[in-house]
């Protein structure tokens, strides 16, 4: 099972995800990322993917992505991305999957707008 | 065959393979219980006399001189029964030195031969004052009985024979425990000497012996047991031997112990023997030996000193073929019957016999028992080479523990016939180990051939699927053979048999060309059904719809109606004026196409207006953006399996694609394909493709009117 560790800052929860996110490691970064979006919805604190230690993310890696902000949105829960590496950032670009899911340039900026 | 067969299957395999096994233990048990009715017997008597020849007993000490009526003997004084007169004699001659008791193993039931009754009846013309004259051999053999511990032989009968009588001698003090009589043999009636004879003896010995019953008749029975003690008319005598120790030891008491089950053990003076419950010794037997035998020939012409006898035990008997009678011993030896006798004296001596008390008998159903139950415990659970070798140390512990009871105690344990009784378990329990294991063996060979067959029809269908996907895909060599406007060139290779990239490249009309890329998110069937369905839906909506800002959210659209899976798509979607060289192309979250002119190259903008992959957003409004394209521009499209190929370490990359665009300016498009391809792959150096790898590639030479 993939390691996703939490934690709370400025009422909102912090998700740390690392390593590669492609073919192989999508099926398990979805089932772990699942049950801490049960807790994405209104009234609760938003979720914030910590992408700083992600080095790799292909489009089905993007998929679990876009299906989280679609559960997100659906339960008027917030959801987003926050300290992509720039090969990540280049994926983000290309894909255009920062019209998907709000993309922040680091944690804190993000618990400024989130957490407001 | 067949039913019988598998009855006899599911019996063995029953309750986890344990419950026949276990009747098969208890049958075993009953077998060991009643083995004097089985063949089993010869089994146990065979072993213990082995233990016998392996460790017969050591005859340190000769406490008995056998002197022998043997053939030299009777050469010398002529045939048998000589005139008592002449064993009077004998008699004389041994007792001159002094020995501890004296055994006489002859019968002198009727009157001698040569007495002067017999005599007058034979020869009545003798006269009767010859005959007064004459000495009475019986007299004189009574005369030399007289006053010395000498012990006569009777034989006792089952049933009263002409001439049986009750002899007179009998255990002055024998004081057995209730019960204990009706355990000892029993005898109506006895052979014994005239009364005259007997009556100056000091006491009477039988000399019964019982060897075993014959198995068949072509065995010899082998004595393995001798009775010390037995009833004639209520009456108790000793054997003879030990007749023969209770007169040198004073003519004192025997007293029996005894057990719940019978006799336990003999004692006279300080001696003492173990016997069975019916009072009978089990003779652990020396070896033969001829050093205390002297011949009655010899003894009567006074060869030896009479101090020879002194201090000993003397028995006389036959010896001599034609007259003794030979008993066969466990030893595997035929001795003489006389032999027995000093056998059993030197045993009383040393206290020395073998043991087999009541309860050895309980020990041995116990080990069975045991033994079986552990052997039914481990066997089902261990691997056959374990089983088997557990099996083989518990027969062992079985046949060495007896072997050492013997050579400690002379303890008699039967290990051999629980090891043939606990056999048939074993077989039955790694029996069905094997059977399971053979069972299971079958099963994992079929999972696997259905395995295999899976894969195989698996793979013969996705083969078709690989086939009816590539028909998909335009062969632009065919389809654009004679164009002279422009080139296309295009290549895709999915990472497994089927993909989820697609390109496309059709006339909309004559002056129109339509250019088409996409990646499925994701590989394999689910990517490749999906690419299917945008291939289609994005040839027939730029065809039908002039905008291509709206054809590709028409696109979308229909897309999203059946997309269970949520999968997505990223496109870029181009039409080419060919007259003019207007580009119009909507880029929907896919890797912009790479433009090279003049050698030159760059990448084609699609930040202002490029939007996310179809069915991400779900409604994202695209738009068209244009460029023109100037007479020999190149444009590539290519997919991420190109830049996100990877070695393991690196991508890839932007840098090394344009790299090798650069590097191919000159070549034709088909040529440079092929070359990029080759520099993904030998990037990749052996590394499995991370994606599908799509390439197309377009040149466009201008409008026709200026050439």
């Amino acid at each position: 099972m993939m390691n996703l560790p939490t934690r709370e800052q400025a009422g909102v929860l912090i998700v740390s995800v690392s390593g590669r996110i492609d073919h192989t490691t999508s099926e398990e970064f979805s089932k772990t990322l699942d049950p801490l979006l049960e807790t994405c919805a209104q009234g609760h604190p938003p979720v914030l993917l910590d992408f700083a230690g992600v080095d790799y993310i292909s489009s089905a890696g993007l998929r679990v992505l876009m299906m989280a902000s679609r559960r997100a949105k659906a339960q008027q829960g917030a959801f987003a991305i926050a300290a992509l590496q720039p090969l990540v950032q280049e994926v983000f670009a290309i894909s255009r999957f920062n019209l998907i899911v709000p993309c922040y340039a680091s944690v804190d900026s993000a618990c400024k707008v989130l957490g407001s | 065959m067949r039913p019988f067969a598998g009855l006899l299957l599911a019996a063995i395999r029953a309750g986890r393979g344990r419950a026949f096994p276990l009747l098969v233990l208890v049958v075993g048990l009953l077998t060991l219980g009643e083995i004097e009715r089985t063949p089993l017997l010869n089994v146990r008597e065979a072993l213990f006399d082995q233990y016998q020849r392996q460790m017969p007993r050591a005859r340190t000490s000769e406490p008995v001189i056998v002197v022998g009526i043997d053939s030299q003997s009777l050469v010398k004084h002529g045939q048998w029964p000589w005139s008592r007169d002449l064993v009077a004699r004998l008699v004389r001659k041994i007792q001159a030195g002094q020995p501890l008791a004296l055994g006489i193993d002859i019968v002198f039931a009727e009157r001698d031969r040569y007495s002067p009754e017999v005599l007058s009846a034979r020869f009545p013309d003798l006269p009767p004052d010859a005959l007064a004259t004459l000495p009475d051999p019986d007299q004189e053999l009574a005369a030399a009985l007289n006053g010395h511990p000498t012990a006569l032989a009777v034989i006792g009968l089952s049933t009263p024979l002409p001439g049986s009588t009750q002899p007179a001698r009998p255990l002055p003090e024998f004081s057995p425990a209730n019960d204990l009589e009706a355990h000892l043999p029993r005898y109506l009636g006895a052979l014994a000497s005239r009364p005259l004879i007997e009556k100056s003896a000091a006491g009477e010995g039988l000399i019964n012996a019982s060897p075993a019953k014959l198995q068949t008749s072509s065995e010899r029975g082998v004595l393995r047991r001798v009775p010390t003690v037995a009833t004639i008319n209520q009456l108790p005598f000793l054997s003879l031997p030990l007749e023969m120790v209770r007169l040198a030891l004073g003519g004192g008491g025997v007293v029996p112990e005894s057990g719940e089950q019978g006799m336990t053990a003999i004692r006279i003076g300080d001696y003492r023997l173990p016997t069975q419950a019916n009072g009978e010794v089990l003779l652990h037997f020396g070896r033969a030996s001829s050093n205390y035998y002297l011949s009655a020939a010899d003894v009567l012409a006074g060869v030896h000193p009479p101090e020879i006898f002194n201090a000993r035990f003397v028995i006389i008997g036959f010896n001599s073929t034609g007259l003794q009678d030979r008993i066969v011993t466990p030893l595997g030896e035929s001795l003489p019957g006389i032999d027995i006798h000093a056998q059993v004296i030197e045993s009383l001596l040393d206290g020395h016999a073998l043991q087999r008390p009541d309860w050895m008998a309980l020990a041995e159903k116990s080990t069975l028992l045991l033994g079986g139950l552990l052997l039914i415990a481990t066997i089902p659970v261990l691997r056959p080479r374990y089983a088997v070798l557990s099996f083989t140390a518990l027969s062992l512990l079985l046949l060495v523990g007896g072997t050492l009871a013997f050579y400690a105690g002379q303890w008699l344990f039967d290990g051999a016939s629980q090891v043939l009784l606990l056999a048939p378990v074993f077989i039955l329990l790694l029996g069905n180990t094997l059977i399971a294991a053979d069972s299971r063996r079958r099963k994992a060979e079929s999972q696997l051939q259905r395995s295999r067959e899976e894969a195989a029809r698996v793979a013969g269908e996705l083969d078709a699927a690989r086939r009816i996907q590539m028909g998909l895909l335009p062969d632009p060599r065919k389809i654009f053979a004679d164009e002279t406007q422009f080139s296309i060139a295009a290549l895709l290779e999915p990472a497994q048999a089927v993909g989820g990239d697609y390109y496309d490249c059709f006339l909309l009309d004559e002056q129109r060309l339509c250019l088409a890329i996409g990646d499925v998110s994701g590989k394999g069937v689910p990517a490749s059904l999906f690419m299917a369905i945008s291939k289609t839906l994005t040839g027939t909506l730029t065809r039908r719809q002039g905008d291509l800002g709206l054809a590709v959210r028409e696109i979308e659209q229909e897309l999203n109606r059946e997309n269970a899976e949520s999968l997505f798509v990223t496109a870029f979607i181009a039409v080419l004026d060919l007259a003019s060289g207007d580009l119009e192309y909507v880029c929907a979250g896919h890797d912009a196409p790479m433009l090279e002119r003049e050698g030159r190259l760059s990448q084609i903008d699609t930040s202002n207006r490029g939007g996310p992959p179809l069915c991400a957003a779900g409604d994202f409004p695209y738009l068209a953006e244009r460029i023109r394209l100037q007479p020999g521009d190149r444009l590539c499209l290519f997919t991420d399996g190109v830049t996100e190929a990877s070695n393991g370490a690196a991508l890839f990359g932007l840098a090394r694609l344009q790299a090798a665009i650069q590097a191919m300016t000159q070549s034709g498009l088909e040529t440079t394909a092929t070359a990029l391809r080759d520099a993904v792959r030998q990037f990749e150096a052996g590394h499995p493709p991370a994606d599908d790898l799509t390439l197309l590639l377009m040149q466009w030479h201008g409008p026709l009117s200026e050439r």
